[in-house]
């Protein structure tokens, strides 16, 4: 037995004591796996031995030391979907891909892997594909899914996509409009608002349409910035906005006409919004 | 947001919450779930087309959208609840969303759209109503619906923080502790552990002012239980309250939420809950004043169900490999780096501010003593209404399968629910009155754990069940313990060879006895509870386990290696099915031919009026879609190809003169035994009581489904100069047992059938004008007497009454049928087919009847006196029984009843005072060996019906073959035994080139038939013979399971070196 007491004392003075788990997840969401030298550069920063750091490393399912492919699926085989025709799934994706479950394919496309519960049982099969998920998979869905994993899920048709739908907005302190029927994205006329970040400061046009996230910006902006918008027209900062859900920064509410008020994450390439119909008050 | 100073301010945020509430939500809202649950399935899409056809119409001020997390009623997702009326929209398409909300603001209800019940087709405006909804008390749950989980207002609107705020102005940890005490709430992780008690330990534990803390086990390992994700994802700011309150008891400081990052929604959720109540002040340092420091973080484990132990759990967050450690210490006195650490579960911590909120006596009021609260229960599984679902404890299985859950989904039996997860077990349907408490459940071999409620039905191998947990286990034993370690991969091991057939009846009892080794030498909750999978399906379902080692069989058609194909494998005769479908598709028909006449005597019958079990097996309809219509490619085969080109071969029997051997019954069991008999040489005399042979094939089965001449032509083909049939000669009354013997038959064959109709048991039921099925049947097919008159009522609901109802139809004198049946459509045992092909030509069915006095006049029926029923409770074979209405009486008025409700078999009549010795079972029947079909008495044999009761064609020709084997080995004086064998597809049939060219049908081909306005005045066939192209189509979408096991393997040797590539990080 290790001496607790000791290593008590030791968390409250040590900063990395406790986070190895989250350090090494940090690694694999940004890799997708956990490249040697990231590991070495982990026990070099910490106390951890790079022995200890491989124990843990093999011992979670979430590691994995081999890189991943670009899509990540993920056949559910808890007990519910094992009674209701996961395995069969499971095969089926096998066979179409040609790889065991916890392989790659071998021109780095696909990752399939077998996990024990997703918690979406009442929905089984369950298959989650680079975060979307899929219930009551047939087997004769399963062409379709990898179809749409190479095709990526965040493809928009914006004129025949009954999910899409263009806002007006204005700003929330002058009222005044933030669309600019000069500059058209999406077929839509944009959101004009000036863009302020670092020493720069410019204008930054958005798509106007719900759903998509394409923006023309006068300076590029470096993705992570946190960026802060202003009125073109009142020049008062758009904010009052709730914190992201996804990542925590503020986001910039604007007006909706006839009612609501949108908010966007001012991150960029944070694609967090939120859209509240009805109350036009900012809390 | 403001951030709160003092108690009394979060008291007057909320009052004035509710006050602007008030005057603002007079509008109707929209409420969707948009979980996890939601999200899968679809429901992302339907909150942006709601919010384009709010904005499009400006509908702003009119209509108010909520998006919750999971309200549990996952099957009918995407949903959309409008309240006020709490109507439900279940299963919503993108173009529905504008009629809902109109609805919502008219003020109506949507009819098309509304829940309604997949049984009854009734319709429920009030989701109160619901029976799913009905039976269950949603205390915890139920607040999911009412709040978006983004937003603290809607907690707070809630009386969310109302027990907090009680806690936090009294500052009492021991009144928290006295009331969650009187409360008797136990751990709803698993244990059961007193929440109260543990609390109380917590509290008196460490040195004063030595740091504490509170940890949220939101770790929730057990495949097939999500309720916890449901609570952090739905409603975070209760666990945080629960949480907060906890850690005041005890004296922590800090909480921590270990989560599972499987989850990603439910830790997105609960870090913006966290985000929000410290902006509000309700978490962090010195809280609203009080001088109180509390805060919590989120860790996310990494995925290792071991983790849910909780001294694993504390390894895991101390940088370690998640091993378990000895206990004590336990965790309360040392846990997380050294300091005491108190362990809740999720919903534990949610139930607390309810606890709090209404007081530990009150709360202790739902349940049952000791068992006291609600609890949620993840409904998976082969079960209709699937969710979670929220009882008081102490709530029987039964009320939470059928009366909530609503039953099965099909037509197979619920077999038994496993709880608990992998530590937990599998409880039979059989104990299904038992009451969910955690100590009935520990009692019946199994255990509450988090709450996971898996229904099986027969289609689950309760092997496969044990396999698959112990796979699991073995991969998620830490390795720690060498008997976990290894107990676990040889039980794993074991029972892989059982699902094989490798297995010998000696493995099962090592499986046993490991199963207790591992459970009595483990340390830690994973390991004790390991063998609880193995133990309880052992216990309940040894049955299957022998089946697999001693037939080979599995009978939920799962374990692949015993399965094969499984339509050759339901095939009683073992016809390979893939091979002839196979042949098809290749235009193929001569092959075709003779695959299925190979292994059946009777194609073209078969092809007619087979109860066709490949067809209910077969993979292309179990995995979701439509079964190939096997039946009717069968047909197209044999109305195709000229029977001849099969020759069977004739043995002369070369020592001394042939044995000679007697039948009785000349239906398709017995002429199926006399054709393999004469085969093998002997002489076969087959004695039949009516004018015809052909038995029930030709007496009662219209010609419109099987035409006379088809009959006659198969059977003429089975009879060569080995068989001899002797029409008009009737056991009992023309031949005895004892005269066959006398004459030097060496065995007979009993293959009588079940001639005898069963009647009502009414008074008057002699009257003029009422005649038992059969007998109506046999004057007709025999004699071609129209006994049928005027207004026909035929009671009963199989194939024998729809055959007596079509047949009436067709006579002269007729004017109109009925069908009279005790329970609903659904439940009808007759052919589904032949019950729509029955409506089509005019027949009326008339469900939910008893017939109570048949009404006669001058000893001539006039009517029939019946009773309304409604369906009952579900009885123990899991359909729900008719219950007779009182004050329902009605007459209907019939001239000619006909009584279809089963089938006897007469036999006590035909056999003589000397036959004494052949035992009948109580049913009726003879009773016979079942693997040898020997009957009591040596030398007679019995098959067919007269041993089953009414039974199948294509089971009568099983039973002929097997018997033929049996009686040829009988008379040589050899082992009457057949080595149990599974039936693998063994010839390889590649696919014809074009049949990849095209696109391949998904749905399976129409059989047509002739008009019912035409049909229905004759008996020529009603069923047309499929066209080439519709049959290579047809052949064309199997999935050739057949494949698996036949094909060669070529890229193996690739994939071997596919793997060799993999990298790994050296640490040397």
């Amino acid at each position: 037995m290790e001496k607790v007491e000791d290593v008590g004392k030791q968390a409250e003075t040590n900063n990395h004591k406790g986070k190895l788990i989250a350090t090494l997840e940090e690694i694999q969401s940004k890799y997708g796996y956990l490249p040697e030298q990231e590991l070495r550069a982990v026990a070099a920063e910490t106390e951890h031995s790079l022995v200890d750091i491989y124990g843990v490393a093999t011992f979670y399912r979430a590691f994995s030391l081999k890189p991943r492919g670009k899509h990540l699926i993920s056949v559910c085989l808890g007990t519910a979907c094992h009674v209701r025709g996961g395995p069969a799934i499971a095969k089926e994706i096998e066979k179409q891909l040609g790889i065991a479950g916890g392989e790659t394919t071998p021109d780095n496309e696909y990752t399939l892997e077998t996990v024990n519960c997703l918690g979406a049982c009442a929905l089984g099969p369950v298959v989650v594909v680079d975060g979307h998920y899929f219930s009551n998979v047939k087997t004769s869905e399963v062409k379709g899914i990898l179809d749409k994993a190479t095709e990526g899920f965040d493809k928009l048709e914006v004129e025949t996509d009954q999910r899409v739908f263009p806002l007006e907005v204005s700003c929330a302190r002058c009222n005044h409009s933030l669309m600019d029927a000069r500059h058209v994205i999406d077929g839509h006329p944009v959101v004009r608002v000036t863009v302020s970040f670092g020493n720069k400061h410019g204008r930054l046009t958005l798509s106007s349409v719900y759903g998509s996230d394409a923006v023309d910006s006068e300076h590029d902006i470096p993705r992570d910035t946190v960026v802060q918008m202003f009125c073109p027209h009142c020049h008062a900062e758009l904010i009052g906005g709730a914190p992201c859900g996804d990542c925590g920064a503020p986001m910039v509410p604007m007006i909706v006409r006839g009612g609501g008020v949108v908010q966007i994450c001012s991150r960029s390439g944070c694609k967090g919004h939120l859209l509240d119909l009805g109350g036009s008050t900012i809390d | 947001m403001k951030k709160l100073h003092t108690v009394e301010e979060l008291h007057n945020f909320r009052h004035r919450i509710l006050d602007e509430k008030n005057v603002e939500y007079d509008k109707p809202t929209l409420v969707i779930c948009g979980g996890t649950g939601g999200l899968a399935s679809g429901a992302n899409d339907v909150i942006r087309v709601m919010k384009r056809h709010i904005l499009k119409q400006g509908l702003q001020e009119k209509v108010a959208i909520r998006i919750t997390g999971c309200q549990g009623f996952c099957e009918m997702d995407p949903f959309i609840l409008v309240q006020p009326g709490r109507h439900l929209y279940p299963k919503l398409k993108m173009d529905d969303i504008p009629t809902v909300i109109d609805a919502a603001i008219g003020g109506y209800v949507a009819d098309n759209l509304i829940y309604k019940d997949s049984r009854e087709q009734k319709k429920y405006s009030n989701q109160n109503d619901i029976p799913f909804f009905k039976k269950q008390t949603r205390t915890i749950l139920g607040n999911n619906e009412n709040l978006d989980p983004i937003r603290i207002i809607n907690y707070i609107e809630q009386d969310g923080y109302a027990a907090a705020e009680k806690v936090l102005s009294e500052h009492n940890p021991k009144s928290i502790i006295d009331e969650v005490l009187k409360s008797g709430i136990r751990g709803r992780g698993g244990a059961g552990f007193p929440t109260g008690k543990k609390w109380e330990f917590a509290h008196a534990s460490g040195k004063n002012g030595e740091q504490k803390y509170i940890i949220c086990n939101a770790d929730e390992g057990d495949p097939g239980a999500y309720m916890d994700r449901s609570l952090l994802e739905g409603n975070p700011h209760a666990i945080l309250e629960g949480i907060l309150i906890g850690g005041i008891a005890i004296g922590a400081t800090k909480g921590i939420i270990y989560a599972r990052s499987e989850y990603p929604l439910a830790i997105k959720h609960t870090l913006i809950a966290l985000r929000q109540a410290r902006d509000l002040g309700i978490l962090g340092q010195n809280i609203m004043g009080t001088g109180i420091d509390f805060d919590i973080e989120i860790f996310r484990g990494a995925g290792a169900f071991v983790c849910g132990e909780e001294t694993a759990l504390i390894k895991s967050m101390e940088d370690l490999i998640g091993e378990p450690r000895q206990r004590p210490p336990f965790p309360i006195s040392k846990g997380l780096w050294g300091h005491p650490t108190c362990i809740n579960n999720v919903e534990t911590l949610a139930n607390i501010p309810v606890i709090i909120g209404k007081g530990g006596d009150e709360y202790a009021k739902v349940g049952v003593p000791g068992n006291t609260g609600t609890k949620i229960f993840s409904l998976v599984g082969k079960i209709k209404n699937t969710g979670l679902v929220e009882v008081p404890l102490g709530t029987k299985i039964s009320e939470v399968v059928y009366d909530i859950g609503g039953g099965p989904v099909g037509d197979a039996k619920i077999k038994a629910v496993q709880t608990g997860g992998p530590s937990g077990g599998c409880i039979p349907a059989s104990m299904f009155d038992m009451s969910i408490d955690y100590d009935s459940l520990a009692k019946a071999g199994s255990i509450m754990g988090s709450g996971g409620m898996i229904v099986m039905d027969e289609n689950t191998c309760m092997v496969d069940v044990a396999k698959y947990f112990m796979a699991f286990l073995k991969d998620e034993s830490c390795g720690k313990c060498f008997t976990c370690r290894k107990g676990t991969q040889r039980m794993h091991e074991i029972l892989e060879d059982i699902s094989q057939g490798k297995a010998t009846m000696k493995d099962l009892d090592l499986l046993e006895e490991l199963a207790h080794v591992v459970k009595d030498t483990t340390m830690c909750g994973l390991g004790q509870s390991a063998s609880n999978p193995v133990l309880s399906t052992l216990k309940y379902f040894r049955k299957e386990f022998e089946r697999h080692i001693i037939d080979k069989r599995c009978d939920a058609y799962v374990c692949k290696d015993l399965v094969g194909a499984p339509c050759q494998t339901a095939c009683p005769v073992g016809t390979e099915v893939w091979r002839y479908v196979a042949h098809i598709e290749r235009g193929e028909y001569d092959e075709a031919y003779m695959a299925i006449r190979e292994a059946n005597p009777f194609p073209s019958v078969c092809a007619r009026v087979c109860n066709h079990p490949c067809e209910d097996k077969c993979r292309a309809g179990t995995s979701g879609g439509d079964p190939i219509a096997i039946r009717a490619l069968k047909r197209f085969v044999t109305d195709n190809v000229d029977p001849s080109i099969y020759k069977p071969e004739l043995a002369v029997w070369t020592d001394g003169k042939p044995p000679k051997v007697a039948i009785i019954g000349s239906g398709p069991a017995g002429i199926t035994t006399a054709h393999y008999l004469s085969l093998k040489g002997y002489k076969v005399t087959i004695f039949e009581a009516e004018n015809k042979p052909g038995g029930m094939l030709y007496c009662t089965i219209p010609s419109y489904r099987l035409p006379k001449e088809t009959l006659e032509k198969e059977i003429n083909s089975l009879v060569n100069e080995n068989i001899e049939i002797k029409c008009n000669t009737a056991l009992g009354k023309d031949i005895t047992l004892d005269q066959l013997f006398k004459d030097d038959y060496k065995a007979v064959l009993l293959a009588t059938g079940a001639h005898k109709s069963r009647p009502l048991n009414l008074e008057n039921e002699d009257a003029d004008g009422v005649y038992p099925s059969i007998q109506f049947l046999k004057a007709y097919n025999l004699r071609n007497e129209h006994l049928a008159k005027g207004h026909v009522g035929v009671i009963g609901g199989g194939n024998s009454a729809v055959d007596a109802a079509r047949t009436a139809l067709r006579q002269k004198d007729v004017e109109s049928v009925t069908i009279l049946y005790r329970r609903t459509r659904d439940e009808m045992p007759a052919f589904t087919e032949e019950i729509i092909a029955a409506d089509d030509e005019g027949i009326k069915i008339v469900t939910l009847v008893t017939p109570t006095k048949v009404i006669t006049s001058d000893g001539k029926l006039t009517a029939l006196e019946c009773l309304n029923n409604e369906l009952g409770d579900i009885d123990s074979s899991g359909r729900r029984r008719p219950v007779p209405l009182e004050n329902t009486e009605h007459l209907v008025k019939l001239d000619t009843l006909i009584v279809a409700i089963s089938e006897d078999t007469g036999i006590e009549t035909m056999i003589s005072a000397n036959d004494k010795q052949i035992e009948l079972t109580k049913w009726n029947t003879i009773k016979t060996d079942p693997k040898t079909h020997l009957s009591s008495q040596p030398g007679v044999f019995a098959i067919g019906d007269v041993t089953r009761g009414p039974d199948t064609v294509i089971n009568a020709i099983a039973d002929g073959k097997r018997s033929a084997l049996m009686i040829d080995r009988y008379i040589r004086g050899e082992k009457m035994v057949i080595k149990a064998e599974s039936k693998l597809p063994q010839v390889f049939i590649t696919t014809s080139e074009n049949s990849d060219s095209g696109e391949v049908s998904t749905s399976r081909v129409e059989v047509k038939h002739v008009p019912a306005d035409k049909r229905r005045s004759d008996f020529e066939e009603v069923e047309i013979c499929l066209s080439a192209k519709s049959a290579s189509c047809e052949a064309r979408r199997c999935l050739r399971c057949d494949l698996e096991f036949t094909q060669p393997k070529e890229d193996e040797k690739e994939k071997a070196n596919n793997q060799k590539t993999s990298t790994g990080v050296n640490v040397t």
